[in-house]
């Protein structure tokens, strides 16, 4: 036995522990810096922007205030009209209502208010009716428009509520009166029609009744009309359904023959209210003298009985200089007393009514509206009178104390007044102004009045405190000529320019509301947006649904976005749009949070009214004409610039501009919407202000930019480069044939197998047995070299030597497995050794197959097929395929070329005289294969593949065991790769030098190093929501690893089907593989050899290492 | 224009800012053709209580409900306002129609009532006369000009009624001229069958008309609104009908006008007005007119009727109006009144075209015959 080498120094080995101590400060140094970097990064992102808008002009608080000179006093009540033809001399029986015992109760549901629902959900049982606002007749023709609210129709089932839709003549907010007008004097067969439609309606929605609401009609048209009535009102008790009438106090009522009509219908629905209404002067909504007088006079027509007050519980504001009144709630009324200011307000005799001033600016604004008390006063009377019952004008926005009021006694004790004096606060969302530019005050305070009974029966009250709403205010809608263009959710490097291009030809400033992670990626986008005289708008950094997110990461949200603008452009901007928000009335206080966040970041909020939903692809001449039915809701109009296709909106632009400019519209940037200027909304950064931070940001966000276009470019060539390989790895598998040289029929001589064994008395057995049973004609010689194995693996093999002479066994003491290789080549008689771990079995023909190449002089070693044996487990699973499409498809390849980087220790053949001449088996890697491989294509030996010599090794069955196993290869790959790298590219060693090893570096450790990193930037890509650039990438990647593992597949005549495994097998061995690179990374920079030894020990007891390829 | 008997509702609207955009200046200066063949076809739509809130919506429903573009839109210019009407005029010129203006001396709250109790008011005739707008008119006329397209202008209309300010019976009436001097020969009223002769002495109340007309023409002309046509617009039957009262009394002379025009209405007022037929509302008065001078093309600046069905038959009147019309070729344009106003016995004189689907299936009948045209004609002006 020859002496062992002399032990060189293990690869990467540090004996003096210099390198990792120093490799370690500096590694430290780093990470405290960058460390340090990224916190003042996040700092400089959560710090707030000190956005410099003078607070006077957005917030709501010192906007409004009260009158400073005393109210002036309530209008003396007009002289009251009679306003009803005189009565006919016969009085025809009034018609028996179907049900007419109990009181009736009903609600106006109105469908444009969300809290109608609300309120009408929690009230229902206090109500006997619901009356809807859905059905409208349009036109001459009787032609009937439906807009059910399938809400109601579910309430008024489940609660047993009578449903009665109102049919209207209102089109658009219009009344008209040529609708029933022509109905009423046009030709019978009209007529008829138009009732079908109307019981067909009733029967679909399964209502119990009909009210006809039909205003503006000519008087003279009165026999027709009563005619018409009498003639719907047969139709509709012939399907056994009520029909009432809606009874205008005033001229509208002159239209109506109410003696006639009170034997026709079953109900009158007085409507109480809008004394004064929206088109009038400011005046009292419904004085208690003008209800009462009202009462009093329609009480004289059929019974009282057939009478429902609808009794009125909402307000009026009257702005100075505007035609029409807004119609408010009862908590808009409250909010806007509160804001203003406002003392006290009573209700007093002889109207009852409440009401206030205020200033809103310079505006002055005057309120009149009805409350709990108004509805006490009012339901008083008509009870007394006996009437047949009330309805409630309109559910949503009352007074809550009126639910309480309907229960009330019929004289009311001073403890159910009690009852209506605090004033609870509530969710209820309020407006105050007109515009879709919002600010937000989420106070929240209850508030207190006090109730008494007067002397004459009445009940005054007077508000010492207002309670005030969740509130928003509302500011750029004064001039409805004024149009402003908006556009989201950009840029994008496709359709943002050519909307730029139109906005510039037309010469329109519009403004862009940009998602961060777009404008990080085109900051030239966002510089020539800004530098045409756009605004630029916050619209969060992900496009993030800010209902769903926590306060601190919306703070986050919109403050990267605001940095990232600054860096770009260096100006801020104070314009924010929360995305997917639908319209500017949020109606509840979850909507109202992320826009308080962004209040108290000194944001306006931009809503928008005009909402054509182009996203949706409606198609362009749609989106026109979404936006010419949409444009008298505000002035503001949504478009956007990115998320998708954009095609029609850019072609419905220009004819969207013609429109608006052919109506007369003014088309003006934001700021012209606030009477502000456009360094008001995008104020110059300071130098001076939070440079730092500033500075800080900027930097963050280019190099965070240049790491992403880094990691792209880099996705790219790797992406490239892969594929490349691929294709040239399958097409030279495709094409290798075995080298069967001349004469190598006869070609026997003796070989030697030696089997290293550490620990192997469960397998070893098997193993000798498989060479034994080889029907390989030369002689063959089995060396066991045992390296000082614990169990009984020394004893297995004597007993079976004992019966066979093939078989030798060395001892040896513990010293490794190169060792132990090196001791058996000592001894192997043979010039042919055959290398076999002791796991790993041999077919009959293994030998013979092997052996055949070596018959060509040139011919140093020969890699065997290693296949794996044990298929119990998916990991092993996942080798099997990974053997046959990776080290087997390769050797295939690298064969022809004559680069095989590896004859694996598992199965390969050497010639004994070649491994001497190399230097033998090295103990400085833990890759001696490769090790030794690679020393022979130094001293010009080929290395080649013989695809018939097959042996079943045993992978590792646990993902732990494989996970060891790679960190060796992965090391000793490192370390073979390292000890022979001045091969790479020397064009001396041909494919092996300029393709084999440069692959092996660049595909198995750099580009499985940075994995993790594209990984994460993918990821955060995808949360960023940029899948359609990710996806189509991991596509390609799984597809080519797809299509590779069919080829080897096939090739190996495996089952094709075992291809499929490939796809859940990249999940587990991507991390994996950077796992174990990256530890071998750090233990070679440790270079500490502590601690080999045992790995080196365990090393050689898992003895079925097919190598790495 | 209708009769007022309703209280209007005095609204003030500033001048305001004007658009962003001008409407495109042809190089070569353009007027409105007359149309060889054919009229004209054009509305007045429900332009609210001051007759000037112009929107583009109000225009494209009108027009889908008759079917057809119009080539003329009418709206008001009340002195009141002390404005100049562009943004009205510029949608309606991107729309591609001319505007037919109402330009009215009066003042806020344009109420015939207080009109026919008090005279006229701070606009009288005299006052135009005596040079006390002449800076509001100048200014008119630069705003006329910056139009730059041509616009139809119909200064005091109705003259020849007494329910205008600006009518003569406000200005002395029949009284002569002061200081005038008798016809030696009365000449022939124009368009009379039988040769009726001018009065002994030049009316008084027609003579200030007149020069009013004159006055206001000249001085916008002088600001260089040459894309003004000017339009004398009368009522189809005066009132008083006396000879003093009647249109040639008023004409101010061929030089000052473009196009002649009357307004033809049916039955506007339950039971004032008996139904009358379309025909001899517009043949004599249209004979009559075209007398004033044969060479200038006639317009019905106003027209339509109260749907009154025990009475009479709206549609059968509007089917026989378009028929009618078109019998005498030199009516070169027709401007349909749609609107629907409350009287003060609470009653409405409806005059929209929709007041019954068979009212609104005559017009579109009538007037979807290619002889009414939807488009106006340019051409180069002199």
């Amino acid at each position: 036995m020859p002496p062992p080498k002399p032990h060189a120094r293990f690869i990467f080995q540090d004996p003096w522990g210099h390198r990792w101590p120093r490799f370690r400060r500096h590694v430290i140094l780093i990470g405290v810096l960058v460390f340090l970097s990224l916190v003042v990064f996040i700092q400089s992102l959560l710090l707030r922007p000190e956005l410099a808008l003078p607070k006077s002009v957005r917030h709501l608080k010192g906007q409004l205030s009260a009158f400073k000179n005393p109210l002036p006093p309530p209008l003396p009540t007009q002289g009251f009209k009679h306003f009803f033809q005189t009565h006919s001399t016969i009085k025809p029986v009034p018609h028996m209502p179907l049900r007419p015992t109990q009181e009736i109760r009903a609600g106006f549901y109105v469908k444009s208010n969300p809290y109608s629902i609300l309120s009408l959900e929690k009230h229902a049982s206090k109500l006997t009716h619901v009356c809807t606002d859905w059905m409208s007749v349009v036109d001459g023709n009787g032609r009937l428009v439906f807009d059910r609210d399938s809400a109601v129709i579910d309430l008024t089932q489940r609660n047993k509520l009578a449903l009665f839709p109102t049919l209207n003549n209102l089109l658009d907010d219009a009344w008209q009166p040529e609708a029933i007008e022509s109905l009423a004097t046009g030709p019978q067969l009209r007529r008829d029609q138009f009732f079908a439609q109307v019981l067909h309606e009733l029967d679909d929605v399964g209502a119990s009744g009909l009210i006809l609401d039909w205003e503006n009609l000519d008087p003279t048209y009165q026999d027709e009309v009563t005619q018409l009535i009498t003639q719907l009102a047969d139709a509709v008790h012939g399907k056994n359904r009520e029909i009432w009438l809606t009874v205008s106090v005033g001229d509208d009522a002159k239209v109506f023959d109410l003696d006639t009509l009170s034997g026709v219908v079953d109900h009158f629905v007085a409507a109480l209210s809008d004394q004064d209404s929206e088109t009038d002067e400011p005046g009292p909504v419904a004085g208690q003298d003008w209800v009462e007088n009202c009462l009093e006079e329609l009480s004289g027509f059929g019974a009282p009985g057939q009478w429902i007050a609808a009794l009125g519980n909402y307000g009026y504001d009257w702005a100075a200089g505007e035609k029409t009144a807004e119609t408010i709630t009862f908590a808009e009324a409250m909010s806007r007393a509160s804001y203003s200011g406002i003392d006290t307000v009573k209700l007093e005799p002889p109207l009852y009514n409440p009401t206030f001033s205020y200033y809103e600016g310079p505006v002055a604004h005057t309120v009149w509206f009805l409350d709990g008390t108004t509805f006490l006063n009012q339901l008083q009377v008509v009870r007394k009178m006996k009437w047949g019952g009330f309805a409630i004008n309109s559910i949503g926005s009352e007074d809550p104390a009126i639910w309480s009021v309907i229960g009330f006694p019929a004289t009311p004790q001073s403890s159910d007044l009690a009852t209506m004096n605090r004033l609870p606060a509530s969710d209820t969302v309020t407006n105050v102004g007109r515009g879709e530019i919002v600010s937000v005050d989420q106070s929240k305070e209850p508030g207190q009045r006090t109730v008494t009974a007067d002397a004459d029966g009445h009940f005054g009250s007077v508000y010492n405190d207002f309670p005030t709403f969740p509130t928003l205010y509302h500011q750029g809608g004064s001039d409805p000529k004024m149009v402003s263009l908006t556009f989201d959710d950009g840029p994008d490097p496709r359709w943002t320019p050519k909307i730029l291009d139109i906005l510039k030809e037309r010469g329109l400033k519009a403004t862009f509301f940009l998602v961060g992670s777009r404008a990080e990626k085109y900051p030239s986008l966002v510089r020539r947006i800004l530098d045409e005289g756009h605004n630029l708008g916050n619209h969060t950094y992900t496009h993030a649904n800010l209902g769903l997110i926590s306060e601190a990461q919306i703070r986050l949200e919109l403050n990267a976005t605001q940095r990232l603008i600054e860096s770009i452009t260096g100006y801020s901007t104070t314009l924010f749009r929360p995305p997917y928000t639908a319209d500017s009335q949020p109606s509840s206080t979850a909507e109202l949070v992320p826009l308080a966040i962004a209040e108290d970041l000194n944001y306006l909020i931009v809503l928008e009214n005009i909402d054509p939903e182009d996203w949706a692809r409606p198609g362009a001449g749609q989106i026109v004409d979404r936006v010419r039915q949409n444009r008298h809701l505000g002035n503001i109009v949504l478009l956007h610039d990115a998320g998708g296709d954009r095609s029609q909106t850019v072609d419905a632009l220009p004819a969207i501009i013609d429109y608006l400019l052919q109506r007369g519209d003014k088309i003006v940037p934001l700021e012209a919407l606030l009477s502000m200027s456009h360094a008001d909304l995008m104020p110059k950064v300071l130098g001076d202000k939070q440079g730092f931070s500033r500075i800080v940001s900027s930097l963050g966000f280019d190099i965070l930019r240049f790491a992403a276009n880094f990691l792209w470019a880099f996705m790219i060539v790797a992406t490239v480069l892969v594929g490349l390989r691929t294709l040239v790895v399958a097409f030279l598998a495709t094409r290798h044939r075995p080298n069967i040289p001349p004469g190598s029929v006869n070609f026997h001589p003796p070989v030697t197998v030696i089997i290293a064994a550490y620990n192997e008395e469960k397998v070893i057995a098997a193993t000798l047995q498989s060479v034994l049973d080889t029907d390989y004609p030369g002689t063959v010689e089995i060396l066991v070299v045992n390296d000082g194995s614990k169990d009984a693996t020394s004893d297995v093999v004597r007993r079976m030597l004992v019966a066979e002479p093939r078989i030798r066994l060395i001892e040896q003491p513990n010293s490794g497995k190169s060792v132990a290789l090196q001791n058996g080549v000592a001894a192997a008689v043979s010039e042919i050794i055959i290398f076999l771990d002791a796991d790993t079995h041999f077919e009959p023909g293994t030998i013979r197959h092997l052996v055949i190449p070596l018959a060509d002089e040139e011919v140093g070693a020969v890699s065997g097929h290693a296949k794996v044996g044990n298929l119990r487990s998916f990991i092993a699973r996942c080798q099997a395929l990974e053997y046959i499409c990776g080290f087997n498809l390769d050797r295939r390849a690298y064969a022809g070329l004559d680069c095989i980087t590896v004859a694996p220790g598992a199965i390969s053949a050497f010639r004994k005289s070649v491994i001497e001449e190399v230097g033998g088996i090295s103990t400085d890697t833990l890759a001696e294969d490769t090790d030794l491989t690679l020393a022979l294509h130094r001293s010009s030996w080929k290395v080649d593949y013989a695809p018939g010599a097959i042996a079943w090794t045993e992978a590792p069955e646990t993902f732990r065991t494989l996970a060891k196993q790679r960190f060796r290869w992965a090391f000793g790959t490192l370390q073979c790769l390292w000890k022979h790298r001045d091969l790479v590219f020397n064009p001396r060693f041909r494919a092996l030098g300029l393709f084999a090893l440069p692959s092996v570096w660049f595909f198995q450790i750099l580009l499985v190093a940075i994995t993790p990193l594209v990984d994460l930037y993918l990821l955060i890509s995808l949360y960023f929501g940029n899948a359609e650039v990710v996806l189509p990438y991991m596509l390609v990647f799984l597809l080519t690893d797809f299509i590779l593992a069919v080829v080897a597949c096939w090739m190996e005549r495996e089952s094709l089907w075992k291809a499929w495994i490939v796809l859940p097998m990249r999940f587990i061995y991507r991390p994996l593989f950077s796992w174990v690179i990256w530890k071998s990374i750090f233990q070679a920079l440790r270079g500490v050899i502590i601690g080999w030894g045992k790995l080196e020990r365990t090393a050689s007891v898992t003895m079925h290492r097919p190598t790495i390829p | 224009m209708k009769k007022f008997l309703f209280v209007l509702l005095a609204l003030g609207a500033g001048c305001r800012p004007e658009s962003n955009v001008t409407p495109m200046k042809p190089s070569v200066p353009q007027t409105l053709a007359v149309p060889a063949t054919g009229a004209y076809t054009g509305a007045y739509m429900d332009f609210g209580d001051n007759e000037d809130d112009v929107t583009l919506d109000k225009i494209d429903s009108f027009e889908k409900l008759v079917g057809k573009h119009q080539a003329i839109v009418a709206s008001s210019s009340y002195w009141g306002e002390q404005n100049f009407p562009t943004s009205n005029i510029q949608i309606i010129v991107r729309h591609q129609s001319i505007p037919l203006i109402f330009w009215s001396p009066w003042d806020k709250p344009y109420d015939q009532e207080i009109i026919a109790k008090k005279g006229p008011d701070r606009f009288n005739l005299n006052a135009i006369n005596e040079g006390k707008w002449d800076a509001y008119i100048d200014d008119w006329g630069d705003a006329a000009k910056a139009i730059g397209s041509p616009m139809l202008v119909s200064f005091g209309n109705e003259m020849n009624g007494n329910w205008f300010p600006w009518s003569g019976s406000f200005y002395g009436g029949k009284t002569p001229v002061p200081g005038s001097t008798p016809h030696a020969n009365p000449t022939p009223i124009p368009g009379y069958h039988v040769p009726m002769k001018t009065p002994d002495f030049p009316p008084v109340g027609p003579d200030v008309y007149k020069r009013a007309f004159r006055h206001v023409v000249d001085r916008v002309r002088a600001r260089g609104a040459r894309n003004v046509l000017w339009v004398f617009h009368a009522n189809n039957y005066a009132e008083p009908n006396d000879l003093w009262n009647v249109m040639a009394q008023y004409y101010p002379g061929s030089d000052y006008v473009d196009w002649l025009a009357l307004s033809v209405y049916g039955e506007q007022f339950k039971g004032v007005d008996a139904f009358a037929d379309f025909p001899p509302l517009f043949d004599w008065p249209v004979t009559e007119i075209h007398a004033l001078d044969p060479s200038k093309p006639v317009m019905l600046a106003e027209w339509g009727v109260g749907e009154f069905p025990k009475e009479g038959n709206k549609a059968h009147w509007i089917g026989d109006a378009f028929l009618t019309m078109r019998q005498k070729p030199f009516v070169k344009a027709a401007v349909f009144w749609h609107e629907r106003w409350q009287n003060a016995d609470d009653s409405y004189s409806n005059l929209h075209v929709n007041s019954t689907p068979e009212a609104l299936e005559a017009y579109r009948k009538g007037v979807a015959d290619k002889y009414w045209l939807d488009r106006p004609i340019l051409r180069a002006a002199h």
